[in-house]
């Protein structure tokens, strides 16, 4: 008997480690940095493709793939890219032919993945999320022949592996126009935004949010909570629930659910949803507005540089003129949302139109005058911010060192506001 | 008080058709051999099942996984990585098994291994140190870091008799959220969630290593902590087979009391027997951060230490039985993920998982037809 | 009850386990309102007959009625739903669990939520009914042996039994307990019950059976009324030839003191008194009789002495040396043998092999155990000599313990613990549940240790074993010794009395009274 019950405990804990080998595997996991949304149970599906397939070269064409973090159901980030790739095929034609992996987990199996890709022949592979940067590093060194394009990292190489990302924080400069003029006329004077990890790239975004805040609402200030996690619609809601509570109307979400956006609409207030052109979907009247991703340009623009050959290693960060950039209800052929005040709906568009022609970047925004958010000069009068000291990068062989490193907060967000270490 | 309660009908006057289980008194000799193929061929015809209900073809799709895991070297390479920790932290939890000592915390004491190891790497040994003494260091730091993960609940379950289950479990989570504030905070690069590469010479060496000596090896890129589970896998097997200390765990794991009445001292067993079984999964978190990922970074083990205990089970705790068992999950992980959608790869994968595991448990009873 | 329907009956049953066949078409009948005793020795088949009837195995061939009709049981379940139980010599209990919890465990028809009070106002109006008094509200592990055989009796009167199996159900019981337990039986025979009694001992066999069936190797042998049969004349049956039954115990002149108790004390499970300044002294080449009711420190006294149950007052002395408070290991090497009350639950370890368990002790010094490594080979030689020696029936020295019967397990403790010339030998029940021929063959063993000098205490319920075998009766009261006799002095009313609690102490010739 001792020894009977003895195996059913060891079979009962045997079904209990099956639930967690199967949660620790792989999919459920969006752990890029490129900041994402696995919008959930979004209405955004993946294509109806029926039956299995694996990746295969076609002969006679030029085959790119594609290694994406999530399912490409997710409604969010690989969804976005996943439109890119479809976008790539559809402006190609029959020269290219493309393929892809979802829900590949980051580290050694990445490299595995990436490494038989490169093997059977693929001339291009993209991977798209943060965890990927290692081992496309390791593989492009091993396949010389393969181009390799590395999303939201900061590592490449002279000849066959590039880096690839851009410069959101000018769509998040704009959100926070839109955003702190809502607040002026809400009287609130207050602003959130969900914060999903202290690095660079959010801190960023978050700071060009508070710049652009400043620009319609001088007297706003920007609340801020760091949830860090980039998926966890519980966390998320909880921020959002946490700064409406503290007083803010509007509340601008960094992370991967339009939870806040949902919360905003339970309190009728105001949500910015992130990452996809339909993160405002969820509840479109208290939905001012998306800043999203739109990588098809982008793709059909390396992958024709590949296709003739000019393809080299290089640190590829695109401008709003590269059309890859986009702010829900500004963009061509469409309407702003219904919350957003009428008084600012002009200037957003001027801005815009000059980002769109070039001649308004991210150096602009990080240009002198700016204070952190303690009423310090961070950045001097005439003085602009560099590549690097916008990446907050040092040590990376073939690139400056930063000097004003992102690793403060810039005017406007509250003055108790903290990076946490 | 003579009255004669009413007799019961007897359970067979009723004329249903029942299927019922009973457990067999003995396993049959042929059955324990013969089960593990049995499963797998189940496993595989269920699968198949489902995939034509997803309009594809079976036999393409176990050709392909077939070939991906164990059709070339490269193949044997992947499965090889992959095998590697997943046969060291089976051995750990096996330790712990035979001890009916139920540590479900694999995975976090292979994730403090990996922590300390990596601590090791790169703040403690100079990286211009040779190399032996580099991976000889995160070796010793891996298994200490493991092994004081497994302490802590052997040492609750010896001294306060709490369940080492819940606390193995939990730990788990406190390992990984100890390892997300260092990833993220005193050693991350730039704020990211991982640390710095190690120094080349914390680099376990791979087989492709040697590729300019054998030109055979290039793109093997397995690396020689295979060897270490190899060795460690043997070590065991003489242990429990010819060790005085195999014994003792055996009679333990049998009959705590007859062990107690054999003048074995159980508490300092339990704790012994949890570090080392930590140890070893400590061991598995150094050789995948050293021998593959080359830095610590946030899950970069995918569940090794909840395949792990699956992988025990299957091998009914045989050190050597778990090499072929880690081989066999090895190569389906590595053979499966390249179908997609990812859905359908995860799926026959569960599907595979729950006949062969649900299979082996049907295995020891059978089934009656009554009327 | 005018109803001539037998209640049970069980034609050519077979019973095949491999290499062994443990019943040949066995015919056997119970009659409603008897009680039915059932003989044989270790091996004979008794407890696979009765586990065919109980539901927990198949017959490979024969049929079963049941009031008449025919019926096929495919687990206990099934037998319990038809009303038979059984009552097992190893209880089937959840030590964590209360006496009511117990009793309904299995049951289908309790819904969801249990009415707890309910459930315990039936198991309290059972007892009373059939002077089985229990606690419904105890936990299991708190309970004695012979309390926790009455809550599986209550168990089965719960689920309404017809046909009561008991397995060996007075060896955990004093005389004053079983004369009580008699009259529950008589109870239950009187409501038309039918009871199946397995037992050794013979004068109760015939002082409470109704009729006898003898089982020998498989086969039945005879089914004779109780009335007329004479003690001899069943033992010969069972056993196949004559039996004695005195057990010669030479004189001899006891040596130095071996075993020195004072004042120890120690708590039990509950952690409520068990041992109260309990002293006693055994001497090389003696054997002291612990006589006591069930659950007044038997327990807590041998594992004091073999040091695994930590002792809070008092002191221990073996050979001389003060080794209060010392563990097992240190209570081994100094030449404790001890044969546990409880064969499978701490004296073997079940899924291990024969030659695993007669090493249990021995595995870790020479010739055995090395430093680190056991040669395997001379354990399993050593084994090979022991079975011979001791007689232990066993397929093959690698065969998992959990394979003998109680009286070759029996055997195979004894063998483990006497082979290595213990200095003194705390033998607990060593022949409950054992039939005559074990029983005959383990006392002998006891003998010829004492003989060549060692001390032996010998802790036991069973009076006419601690008369036979005793040079001197120390007698076990609520954690305290409560009398002394000498052998020749003895008798068992002034015995039973002391174990009563009463106080009155026959010879003052002791050393520490």
């Amino acid at each position: 008997m001792r020894h009977n019950r003895s195996w059913l405990v060891l079979g009962l804990l045997v079904a209990v480690a099956l639930v967690f080998a199967a949660c620790a595997a792989p999919a459920s996991a969006p752990a890029d940095t490129g900041g994402e949304t696995a919008a959930a149970e979004s209405e955004s599906a993946a294509p109806a493709e029926s039956g299995v397939q694996i990746p295969e070269v076609e002969e006679g064409k030029f085959n790119v793939a594609f290694v994406y973090v999530g399912p490409i159901g997710d409604g969010g980030w690989t969804y976005a890219h996943n439109q890119g790739r479809e976008y790539l095929e559809e402006q190609m034609g029959d020269q290219v032919a493309t393929a892809y992996l979802e829900s590949v987990p980051e580290g050694a199996d990445a490299e595995r993945v990436i490494r038989n890709l490169a093997r059977k022949g693929f001339d291009a592979v993209f991977t798209t999320s943060f965890g990927y940067m290692d081992p496309t590093e390791t593989v492009a060194e091993e396949f010389p022949d393969v181009d390799f394009v590395h999303v939201s990292g900061f590592k490449k190489n002279d000849t066959n592996f590039a880096n690839l990302f851009g410069a959101m924080e000018d769509m998040k400069y704009l959100t926070g126009m839109i955003a702190g003029a809502r607040a002026a006329e809400d009287g609130s004077n207050r602003v959130g935004y969900v914060a999903p990890f202290p690095i660079p790239e959010v801190i960023r975004h978050a700071n060009a949010a508070s710049l652009g805040m400043r620009q319609t609402c001088p007297e706003c200030q920007l609340d801020i909570r760091w949830i860090f996690t980039w998926f966890y619609p519980d966390l998320e809601r909880q921020a959002a629930e946490s700064m409406f509570d503290a007083g803010a109307s509007v509340v601008i979400t960094g992370a991967d659910t339009p939870g806040p956006v949902q919360v905003a609409g339970e309190r009728d207030l105001w949500g910015v949803g992130y990452d996809s052109s339909n993160a405002c979907d969820v509840d479109p009247e208290h939905c001012l507005t998306v800043p999203y991703w739109n990588w098809g340009p982008e793709y059909v623009h390396l992958v024709e540089q590949m296709m003739a050959g000019e393809f080299t290693g290089a640190d590829i960060y695109f401008e709003v003129d590269s059309g890859a950039l986009g702010l829900l209800g500004f963009m061509d052929g469409q309407e702003p949302q219904p919350g957003v005040p009428e008084s600012v709906i002009p200037q957003v568009q001027e801005i815009l139109g000059k980002m769109e022609a070039g001649e308004f970047t991210r150096f602009d925004i990080f240009t002198g005058p700016i204070k952190n958010n303690k009423g310090e000069e961070i950045v001097p009068e005439g003085v602009t911010l560099t590549q690097s000291d916008l990446e907050g990068l040092s040590g990376i062989p073939g690139r400056e060192d930063c000097t004003i490193c992102m690793s403060w907060l810039a005017d406007g967000i509250v003055p108790d506001a903290e990076i946490p270490q | 008080m003579s009255v004669q309660s009413p007799p019961q009908p007897p359970p067979q006057t009723s004329t249903r058709t029942r299927l019922r289980l009973e457990r067999r008194m003995e396993q049959p000799r042929w059955l324990n051999i013969l089960a593990p193929f049995i499963l797998i061929i189940a496993a595989l015809l269920v699968g198949a099942l489902l995939l034509s209900l997803t309009g594809s073809d079976p036999w393409l799709i176990y050709r392909r996984m077939a070939s991906v895991a164990y059709g070339s070297k490269y193949g044997w390479s992947d499965t090889t990585i992959k095998a590697t920790p997943l046969i060291l932290a089976s051995l750990g939890v096996s330790i712990a098994f035979r001890m009916r000592l139920w540590n479900i915390g694999a995975e976090g004491q292979l994730y403090m291994g990996a922590f300390l190891a990596t601590g090791v790497a790169l703040n403690v040994v100079p990286p211009e140190s040779p190399m032996w003494l580099m991976l000889l260091t995160m070796g010793v730091a891996g298994f200490i870091g493991g092994a004081i993960w497994g302490f802590i609940p052997g040492l609750l379950k010896a001294k306060l008799n709490v369940n080492e289950i819940i606390t193995t479990l939990m730990l788990n989570y406190v390992a990984i959220l100890w390892n997300n504030y260092f990833i993220y905070g005193p050693w991350s690069e730039r704020g990211f969630g991982l640390t710095p590469q190690f120094p080349r010479n914390a680099w376990m060496p791979r087989f492709t290593d040697y590729a300019t000596a054998v030109p055979a090896l290039r793109g093997v890129t397995a690396h020689f902590g295979i060897f270490l589970a190899f060795f460690l896998a043997i070590v065991l097997w003489v242990v429990w087979r010819w060790t005085k200390w195999g014994f003792e765990v055996s009679i333990i794991g049998d009959n705590p009391q007859a062990a107690r009445y054999a003048g074995i001292n159980l508490s300092r067993k339990i704790m012994v027997v949890m570090a080392l079984s930590g140890g070893l999964a400590g061991l598995a978190g150094m050789v995948e951060v050293s021998g593959v990922v080359h830095r610590l970074q946030e899950r970069f083990s995918p569940g090794y230490g909840f395949t792990a205990i699956i992988v025990a089970w299957l091998a009914k705790l045989n050190p050597l039985a778990i090499i072929v068992v880690s081989y066999l999950f090895a190569g389906l992980l590595v053979g499966a993920d390249e179908i997609q959608p990812a859905g359908i790869a995860q799926l026959l994968q569960g599907v595979i998982l729950f006949v062969v595991v649900g299979g082996d448990m049907m295995l020891r009873y059978r089934l009656r037809v009554t009327h | 009850m005018s109803d001539s329907t037998p209640a049970f009956e069980m034609r050519n049953i077979t019973k095949r386990f491999p290499g062994v066949l443990a019943n040949d078409r066995v015919t056997f009948v119970g009659e409603k309102g008897e009680i039915h005793a059932l003989l044989g020795e270790n091996g004979a088949g008794k407890s696979t007959l009765m586990n065919v009837l109980s539901g927990l195995y198949h017959a490979d061939s024969g049929e079963l009625f049941i009031d008449g009709r025919r019926v096929r049981f495919n687990s206990p379940g099934d037998a319990i739903a038809a009303g038979v139980g059984m009552v097992h010599q190893h209880f089937m209990l959840v030590p964590v669990q209360t006496v009511a919890e117990n009793v309904i465990l299995g049951q289908q028809d309790v819904g969801f939520v249990l009415d707890t009070a309910k459930i315990e106002a039936e198991v309290r109006r059972i007892g009373e009914r059939y002077g089985l008094p229990v606690d419904p509200r105890a936990y299991i592990w708190q309970l004695s042996v012979g309390e926790q055989q009455r809550v599986e009796i209550i168990k089965m009167l719960y689920r309404g039994a017809q046909i009561l199996i008991l397995d060996e159900p007075t060896a955990v019981l004093t005389p004053q307990e079983t004369e009580g337990f008699f009259h529950t039986l008589e109870e239950m025979k009187a409501e038309g019950k039918t009871i199946v009694f397995i037992s050794h001992k013979l004068d109760e066999v015939l002082s409470i059976a109704d009729r006898i069936t003898v089982l020998r190797q498989g086969k039945h042998i005879a089914t004779v009324p109780a009335a007329g049969m004479t003690k001899p004349e069943l033992a010969s049956l069972m056993v196949g030839r004559e039996v004695l039954f005195h057990i010669e115990t030479p004189a001899i002149e006891p040596g130095e003191p071996r075993l020195i108790l004072r004042d120890v004390e120690a708590l039990d499970n509950k952690r409520l008194p068990a041992l109260r300044k309990l002293s006693l002294t055994v001497r090389s080449g003696e054997i002291v009789g612990v006589a006591g009711v069930a659950g007044n420190g038997q327990r807590e006294l041998a594992e004091a002495i073999c040091g695994m149950r930590p002792i809070t007052g008092g002191s221990i002395e073996v050979t001389g040396d003060n080794v209060t408070g010392a563990p097992p290991i240190i209570m081994i090497e100094a030449g404790i043998a001890y044969v546990p009350a409880d064969r499978s639950a701490m004296g073997s370890a079940p899924n291990l092999s024969v030659a695993e368990n007669l090493a249990l002790k021995s595995y870790r010094i020479p010739p055995i155990g090395g430093r680190w490594f056991m040669n395997r080979r001379t354990m399993r030689e050593q084994a090979e000599a022991l079975i011979q020696a001791y007689d232990i029936a066993t397929p093959s020295a690698d065969t998992p313990s959990r394979k003998l019967s109680g009286g070759n397990l029996q055997k195979l403790i004894l063998a483990r613990e006497l082979s290595s010339r213990p200095q003194v030998i705390i033998a607990a029940y060593p022949t409950r549940g054992l039939d005559i021929g074990a029983t005959e063959n383990v006392r002998n063993l006891l003998v010829d240790a004492r003989n060549q000098g060692a001390a032996i205490l010998l802790i036991s319920e069973d009076l006419d074993e601690v008369f036979a075998l005793s040079d001197r009766i120390d007698v076990i009261y609520e954690g305290e010794i409560v009398g002394h006799v000498s052998r020749e002095e003895a008798d068992r009313e002034t015995v039973g009395l002391m174990m009563a609690g009463e106080r009155v102490t026959k010879s003052a010739s002791n050393a520490e009274s």
